[in-house]
């Protein structure tokens, strides 16, 4: 499938977190650029796996600007100064979405009331800002659950409700820690359109997210990166780091039906995973 | 009948309002057995019913009005007090203030009133701020564990939506915690109603449930004393229906 690789939308160079004397992350570095496909719109779709306690969620935390990392830098593209030479930007807090395992809400908001709350930094009109929510409520199957809050919601309506605040909120990138963790065939189904409604919205539109289900993670990314406790020297090193790229776009398995060859790679990852 | 006493069994509601009907009436009966007789512990229902039309026709409801009052006084500035500390210990600097204040707890009254006797002159002022020191060291301490116990999730989610500090602590802490506010007072109010004896004697003049407990006390008035122990439970129990039924009614989504 033709593509190309443009404007580089994330750069993180040897990225560490240490709390007190423990490592969680080190030596972590990537850049995901711009995916450009003639005719169609294209965001981009990351998937970081790797076993329980290697570091992901720290890792997803220092991405979105919720943890100081103790070395290193995660870049973004300033996309509101798309034509100017230098747009890159060190990420802040709010700059990069992030949604959660437990798809945490405001609990005294209603679903109304907290898209309003995302909204309240955008300089629109009250109308244009009741028109956008309407709009989002009704193509993500949520406007019966306007005016309810979280704990009158489902395990679906709340995932929504918490990528929509967030694509509100934040530019174009969206972290989502395990996603589809506990989630039904129909759940999971609501989710994957999700991603979908995310990537053909916008060119620069960016899904990161974390996942234990690794046909998951090869069905839906065109950027795989595995997280895992490095060997150095023979020895098995106690942080996490990426121990192996996948770039299903080179492979040319991106954008494709799951077949025979997405379960090779789903082979791979799990062989990189438990040697690691 | 074998389910009402095997553990973790569930019962229908009619078998549960059936099971406090039997306490309430075997309540009463080891009540009335109880007293009666020449000797008895306890005054007999008769004595207490005695007791109850005497203190209403000595104006048991304005007495009731005057404790009510004194409680709601000591309770608002008692909250004002705690909340201020309990949401500024997410301060680091004010932290250790609040963690001191909530030690308090631990002094005794006596050594404060001392010091309080000597900074109010006046008697009713004295009684409210016994209460205002007492009560906010408690809901201090019920205040900081509601804080400590927000999940962390909560103030990251509202740190990626660009909230800043200020506005975390008023979205998450403040906004977002309102009804366990209520609970805590609620919670703490037995302590305040427990206190009424002890601070209405300070000031015989101001009267009070806890003033009319006192000199029946002095009298050896037993179905009187009762008989007001049972008002100060009925007060204290509907206060503590009415704040539920608030948060409820207020605070949907308020599932504690």
């Amino acid at each position: 499938m033709n593509y190309s690789s443009e404007n580089t939308l994330l750069y993180i160079e040897d990225l560490s977190v240490t709390y007190g004397d423990k490592t969680i992350i080190k030596d972590i570095n990537l850049v995901e650029k711009d995916v450009v496909r003639q005719g169609e719109i294209t965001g981009q779709v990351i998937a970081v796996v790797g076993r329980s306690g290697t570091g992901k969620s720290t890792f997803f935390k220092a991405l979105t600007g919720l943890v100081k990392p103790s070395t290193g830098k995660v870049l973004i593209a300033n996309t509101t100064v798309i034509d100017s030479e230098n747009n890159a930007k060190a990420v802040c807090e709010g700059d990069i979405g992030f949604v959660d395992q437990k798809y945490t809400l405001f609990r005294n908001k209603t679903v109304y009331e907290a898209l309003l709350f995302a909204l309240r930094k955008k300089q629109i009109s009250k109308e244009a800002k009741h028109e956008q929510i309407i709009s989002y409520l009704k193509d993500w199957g949520l406007e019966k659950a306007k005016d309810q809050y979280p704990c009158e919601l489902s395990g679906g309506q709340r995932q929504r409700t918490a990528i929509i605040e967030q694509i509100f909120s934040s530019g174009h990138y969206m972290v989502l820690d395990e996603p589809f963790s506990g989630l039904d065939i129909g759940n999971i189904q609501d989710v994957k359109n999700a991603f979908k409604l995310i990537t053909k919205t916008h060119e620069f539109n960016t899904i990161i997210y974390s996942t234990h289900d690794i046909e998951l993670a090869v069905e839906l990314a065109d950027s795989i990166y595995v997280i895992g406790y490095p060997e150095i020297d023979g020895k098995k090193m106690p942080y996490g780091t990426i121990i192996k790229h996948f770039d299903m776009k080179e492979i040319g398995l991106a954008w494709k039906e799951f077949g025979l060859e997405h379960l090779d790679i789903v082979k791979q990852i799990k062989t990189v995973m438990l040697q690691s | 009948m074998k389910n009402i006493i095997t553990p973790f069994e569930n019962i229908t509601k009619k078998s549960k309002l059936l099971i406090v009907l039997g306490w309430i009436i075997a309540l009463f009966s080891f009540w009335f057995l109880s007293s009666m007789g020449e000797r008895h512990l306890f005054p007999s229902p008769q004595q207490v019913l005695k007791g109850l039309i005497e203190l209403y026709n000595e104006g048991l409801v304005v007495h009731i009005g005057s404790s009510l009052l004194l409680c709601f006084s000591a309770i608002l500035i008692a909250i004002l007090i705690s909340l201020c500390f309990s949401y500024l210990s997410t301060i680091p600097l004010i932290h250790p203030i609040a963690k001191g204040l909530s030690k308090l707890r631990y002094l005794p009254l006596t050594g404060i009133t001392f010091y309080l006797a000597i900074l109010i002159s006046d008697a009713r002022t004295m009684q409210i701020w016994v209460l205002v020191v007492f009560m906010s060291t408690y809901l201090t301490t019920s205040l900081l564990s509601m804080v400590n116990a927000i999940p962390e999730e909560e103030f990251d989610h509202a740190r990626s939506l660009g909230c800043n500090r200020w506005e975390v602590l008023w979205e998450v802490v403040v906004k977002g915690r309102i009804d366990h506010v209520i609970d805590v007072i609620r919670q703490n109010l037995a302590i305040v109603w427990m206190m009424l004896v002890t601070v209405e004697s300070i000031l015989v003049a101001a009267g009070g449930l806890g003033f009319l407990i006192k000199n029946s006390d002095k009298f050896m008035n037993h179905g009187r004393i009762i008989a007001l122990q049972i008002v100060i439970l009925a007060v204290g129990l509907f206060i503590d229906f009415v704040l539920n039924y608030l948060r409820k009614s207020f605070f949907r989504y308020s599932k504690i």
